[in-house]
């Protein structure tokens, strides 16, 4: 029952947060001063400026726009269609819906987060256990230490000191371009998957680095926080008591102590995507890989600020609805935090 | 300075050593081309802007009804003939017959007619077509096309730097796909419109149809399939193609010229020595600080383009005299420009600080390309060292078009092609010309527009060269421009052949021109 | 909500643990994120060795942490006011382009640690760039502590309301990544300030720059700040000063601000930290502080595609951002440790 009111309770969150998020894109834009049609078509005659700001909508009231932007089903103008028909407005240059190029750079931008994200918390989760394990050790302290470090390391820092190395001396991996891999095709059907093809233009070759860059700083952030976590559980009674018991360490580590310290992980990586989509942005303009971030940075200089808006809108939906998922499984999978909720 | 004006020289030799013995060559296979920049803005041809990148993507995808030859001549292309009246004011375009577009629509007058109509309003052409008149159907494969003035350059036009392909009426009938829907009669297609990725790849296949033929009479084009990939940093561009990543790429960077010039294995070709672009520094005449002479010359003699090319592009690039190459009728040994002199500059900019308050405010406008930033920050230096009050502001690609038209900024980087060896008028009359607007100067100057109009009209050689000389003075008078380089397009590849593209219908050879080279002959090796 | 003070938690496991467990339960009473940078913060200082310095004398660590920050602030600040002997970080040298130490071309004469590829001398592009990097991280956080401890301090104090309202505007702030969310900005503030018509904006780029970072470290800091005064909010002297009738802004400002003062602050070292990275991540992005005026990121930014010729270019500022941020970590590790504010932490 009270999971029930709670579950409840957190969709309305979710639905007045998303709320304020569209109507904070949409300000951005029509808070910019001047009349964008002119910035649109400086050379245009009046007929022609008229003409679109009546396409863009612009002539209308400002709350009739946010309802047209929205796409609200009879309050909105006729004819329009808005966000919640799936339309996110077109490009000013070619008039391209914003859509398709979304449809080419999400997956990109998904495939390298997700790739990120296992690959710091398959170095983390080993890493964690065995510095909390050997707690005040020298091997405690260097791996410590040595996550202290990799924490102070900017994403554009590591990514310039990997292609420099690994890329442009040694010139083992590319240090630009991208193929598609296996999300790539789901989006977007004209594409297809490069994982089994040859190495020199293979989806997973041109990854790598790019990948290292964003894993690396995640993987202190996870290694830390799982470290700290169970050396509290390690000191639990029920842990006293498999050692007392005779269960082998390794065991006790990885079934017992670890399991309760999962949960946390879980939510830390579902809030940590935000950093990660964050740095995807310099990562991939350093690396040259065309997903979200760099047709942000495209954007900004020429001055697509609908494309912008849209973009911003679809990172904060990902970002919210994965939370959403994040806190929803945690209420269903951990008994206790009903219970206090329950009792709150 | 000397390596490549050499190697210019070769440059002839080299694209025909390459196209004549077409001895172990592979019909098939795939490239990847390497491209300085994406072409955001699409290829909607007539509302397009395209610069060399894009250019070289038009070139694999559409045709234009004339070419250049290297005897300096505008030669019937995907045209048979095209044929003026006496006067030069009205002309007769009889197209090739059997000619289909890749959507298999007949290329034939309507559908030219139809480009034709289109360009008039383009959103640039319709300023470099706005002495086209009527263009009228007269029958199947023939049209007339009246323009206002005589237009002797017409030919040229049906060229322009290879920007006017001819585009089938079904890409030109939707106009949300136009940009991107690619259809052209070229060697190459677009197989789906999904084959564009932007900002990733642009994917052609052979057009299995295709008209031309090669120098022994086979079919063209030899490749099954060309990728277009921008990678706008050039020496990762560079990298890729050491590394194979890459098979062909052009650049115009003198750094990444200089480099591959010294690795093995990598073949290197250039466009034409006299007639390439020019880099120059513009100056918009119609707001102060610059409305004032005075102080256009303050600018003129504080700038050194000579520095600038030492530090930007290791002196490699021929420091340029005047906005025209040498191969332009017109062309003046010494032009008249200010040449940098730090203290008659400072000694203006003082007279001209005197007489506005003390105040000379300079806005320099580039893209948000690191080099042109680079650049951008050396004229700052030097502007400012003159004792001006200089600044730099940063706008795309796209976005820079749109502040030239609306005049915002006093001082821009340009590099445009004003070397057109058979009229001046196709390479300079729009860009200077009183009242276009994309005289981006915005000046109306007497000297410059008689000499234009004189250019224009005039059919007799020696009338051609002495309009274009005045015209050069008259420039070099008012100082519009600090003419900066010339700088050269490079086309390097890797175990390819072919460089030299097909014949001309009437036989003759193919112009490479301002970085457009053909990719119908290109083959592996 | 179930505001435990402190001092009622458990005594087992060390304060690291529980600091995340009463933070990941606070993320989830308010139903949305405590986004990344609270993360960084908590991964930052849940580290082991927090406690165990507490109250003894500075280790080795910390000493070099200050030195460094004591050399690169002072050096970056003196060269701005002009006192040191450094060639102008914009005047260039045609003979010293693309030189330096590791660089293809060999190493320039007169130049330690060479030139730009502009030819820009690197040791006077360093100093005057820290300058900048510090000054915008150092104001977006002034700017952040400001606005997010007033807007922190006002949902902690009074809660009820007050505290849905401001914590909802958090949450929709949080719910956009923060290195999106600055972009975003600074993008419009420049495309705001541009269309005058000039082509250029008018306001430095520095203080957009500082007006954008800002803004994004106002929830996070905001948060922070309303977990803390919410915390002492429910003290017994509080409750007492309450109970005496004493006016509730009194109470705010002479009874709650004092104690939340010193959590902020080891706060602030770490935000200027992430305001530093910010910096260079949007210069980096094209957005930053506007050349000829070198910052850290911008050095990156303009030379990143001569790496392979020149690499020092590049490197050199990437060394300085990693010491910097690295000391600014290690500091506010050690300055929340010594101020004993475990209690309000995150």
């Amino acid at each position: 029952m009270a999971a029930a009111r709670l579950i409840g309770r957190r969709f309305l969150q979710l639905a007045v947060v998303l709320l304020l998020v569209t109507f904070f894109t949409f300000s951005l834009v029509r808070l910019l001063p001047g009349d964008p049609a002119k910035t649109i078509i400086p050379f245009g005659t009046e007929q022609q400026r008229a003409q679109l700001n009546q396409d863009l909508g612009l002539d209308k009231p400002f709350l009739q726009q946010y309802v047209n932007y929205l796409g609200v089903p009879i309050i909105r103008s006729d004819g329009t269609s808005g966000l919640l028909q799936g339309n996110l407005g077109r490009l000013y240059a070619t008039n391209q819906p914003v859509t398709d190029s979304l449809k080419q750079s999400l997956p990109i931008s998904l495939q390298l987060v997700l790739y990120a994200q296992v690959l710091a918390l398959v170095i983390a989760i080993p890493l964690g256990v065995l510095a909390a394990y050997r707690s005040g050790t020298r091997t405690d302290r260097t791996i410590n230490t040595t996550a202290f470090a990799f924490l102070a390391i900017p994403n554009f820092v590591l990514a310039l000191v990997l292609s420099y190395f690994v890329g442009a001396r040694l010139q083992w991996l590319p240090t630009a371009g991208y193929q598609p891999g296996w999300l790539d095709p789901l989006f977007d059907s004209s594409r297809s998957s490069t994982i089994f093809s040859g190495w020199s233009n293979n989806h997973i070759r041109y990854m790598i680095l790019p990948v290292i860059t964003l894993a690396v700083g995640q993987v202190a952030i996870y290694m830390r926080l799982l470290r700290s976590d169970m050396i509290a559980t390690l000191q639990e009674n029920f842990i006293t008591m498999a050692k007392a018991k005779g269960v082998p360490n390794r065991r006790i580590l990885f079934r017992h102590a670890l399991r309760p310290s999962s949960l946390t992980l879980l939510t830390v990586a579902g809030l940590n995507i935000g950093t990660l989509i964050g740095g995807a942005i310099v990562v991939e303009v350093i690396f040259g890989i065309p997903g979200m971030g760099t047709q942000i940075g495209t954007a900004i200089f020429a001055r697509e600020y609908v494309e912008l808006q849209s973009y911003i809108l679809v990172i904060a939906f990902i970002f919210v609805m994965i939370n959403f998922i994040v806190d929803f499984l945690y209420i269903v999978l951990d008994p206790r935090i009903r219970r206090a909720r329950a009792t709150a | 300075m000397g390596a490549l004006a050499a190697t210019g020289a070769i440059v002839a030799g080299s694209l025909l050593a390459i196209a004549a013995p077409a001895g172990a060559q592979k019909t098939g296979g795939d490239v990847r081309f390497g491209l300085e920049a994406e072409t955001t803005g699409g290829y909607c041809i007539p509302k397009a802007q395209l610069v060399v990148s894009g250019i070289q993507v038009a070139a694999a995808v559409y045709d234009t009804l004339t070419m250049p030859n290297t005897k300096d001549e505008y030669v019937a292309n995907l045209a048979e003939s095209v044929t003026p009246n006496s006067t030069f004011d009205e002309w007769t375009i009889k197209l090739r017959p059997g000619i289909k577009f890749h959507n298999g629509e007949a290329l034939n007058a309507a559908a030219v007619k139809q480009n034709m109509d289109a360009w008039k309003t383009g959103r640039l052409f319709q300023f470099v077509y706005s002495n086209m008149g009527d263009v009228t159907v007269v029958d199947d494969l023939t049209l007339k096309v009246t323009t206002k003035t005589p237009w002797p350059a017409f030919p040229g036009y049906l060229y322009l730097q290879g920007r006017a392909g001819i585009v089938a009426p079904a890409q030109l009938a939707n106009a949300d796909t136009c940009a991107t829907n690619l259809i052209g009669t070229g060697p190459f297609k677009l197989n789906s419109p999904g084959d564009w990725k932007l900002n990733e790849s642009l994917t052609v296949v052979k057009n299995p149809n295709y008209w031309k033929k090669d120098a022994k009479g086979n079919a063209l084009p030899c490749l099954d399939k060309i990728t277009f990939v921008p990678v706008p940093d050039s020496p990762t561009r560079d990298t890729q193609l050491q590394g194979g990543q890459l098979d062909i790429m052009h650049t115009s960077s003198a750094s990444s010229i200089d480099g591959l010039k010294s690795t093995s294995g990598i073949d290197l070709v250039y466009d034409v020595k006299g007639n390439r672009e020019t880099r120059y520094y513009q100056i918009n005449a119609s707001k102060p600080p610059f409305n004032d002479p005075k102080a256009r010359q303050a600018l003129g003699y504080a700038l050194n383009p000579k520095e600038i090319n030492t530090i930007r592009n290791k002196g490699l690039f021929t420091v340029a005299s005047q906005t025209m190459d040498s191969n332009s009728p017109g062309y003046l040994k010494s032009s008249g420009y200010p040449k940098y002199n730090l203290k008659k500059a400072k000694q203006l900019a003082s007279e001209v600080k005197a007489a506005n308050g003390g105040s000379f405010d300079v806005t320099f406008l580039t893209t948000n390309d690191s080099d042109n930033a680079a650049e951008g920050q050396l004229l700052i230096e030097q502007a400012n060292a003159a004792g001006m009050n200089a600044k730099l502001v940063q706008v795309d690609q796209s976005s820079l078009v749109n502040e030239l038209l609306g005049g915002n900024f006093s001082v821009t980087l340009v590099r445009n092609f004003h070397s057109d060896a058979a009229f001046g008028d196709v390479a300079n009359y729009v860009w200077w010309a009183k009242g276009s607007p994309v005289n981006f100067s915005k000046f109306d100057d007497p000297n410059v527009q008689a000499a234009l109009d004189a250019g224009r009209t005039s059919t007799d050689p020696a009338a051609l060269t002495k309009a274009y000389t005045d015209f050069n003075k008259a420039m070099a008078a008012g100082v519009y421009v600090v003419p900066a380089w010339y700088s050269i397009w490079a086309l390097a590849s890797k175990g390819l052949t072919g460089q030299g593209g097909a014949p001309l219908p009437d036989g003759s050879k193919a112009l490479v021109l301002n970085g457009r080279f053909p990719v119908e002959t290109l083959c592996k090796k | 909500m179930p505001a435990q003070p402190p001092d009622d938690m458990p005594a087992d496991g060390p304060e690291g643990a529980r600091d995340l467990d009463r933070y990941a339960e606070d993320s989830l009473e308010s139903g949305l994120a405590v986004a990344q940078g609270s993360l960084y913060f908590s991964a930052v200082e849940v580290g082991g060795e927090g406690q165990k310095r507490r109250g003894r004398k500075l280790g080795i660590g910390a000493w070099l942490a200050i030195g460094w920050m004591v050399f690169i602030v002072l050096f970056s600040v003196l060269a701005q006011l002009g006192v040191l002997p450094l060639k102008s970080p914009t005047e260039s040298f045609a003979s010293c382009a693309r030189l330096g130490p590791f660089a293809k071309e060999g190493t320039a004469p007169g130049h330690i640690l060479g030139c730009d590829s502009n030819g820009r001398d690197m040791i006077a592009r360093l100093a005057y760039g820290g300058w900048s990097s510090l000054f915008v991280a150092t104001g977006a956080v002034l700017f952040g502590l400001i606005f997010g401890g007033v807007l922190g301090m006002l949902a902690g104090f009074f809660g009820g309301k007050v505290d849905v309202v401001l914590t909802s505007l958090f949450n929709v702030f949080l719910a956009i990544p923060a290195v999106v969310l600055a972009l975003a900005l600074v993008a419009f503030l420049q495309g705001a300030s541009s269309s005058s018509g000039s082509g250029g904006t008018t306001v430095d780029a520095k203080f957009l720059l500082i007006l954008a970072i800002g803004i994004v470290s106002v929830p996070l800091l905001g948060r922070i700040t309303r977990a803390s005064a919410l915390t002492w909010s429910q003290r017994e002297f509080v409750l007492a000063a309450r109970a005496q009738g004493a006016k509730p802004m009194r109470i705010m400002i002479r009874e709650v601000l004092p104690n939340v003062v010193p959590a902020m602050m080891s706060i602030a070292l770490l935000a200027i930290a992430i305001a530093i990275v910010a910096e260079g991540t949007l210069s980096i992005l094209g957005v930053g502080v506007k050349p000829p005026t070198p910052s850290w990121g911008n050095i990156i930014g303009l030379d990143r595609g001569k790496i392979k010729e020149s690499p020092h270019i590049v490197f050199l500022p990437a060394l300085l951002i990693f010491l910097t941020v690295l000391s600014l970590n290690f500091l506010g590790d050690v300055v929340r440790a010594r101020l004993d504010v475990r209690e309000s932490a995150v």
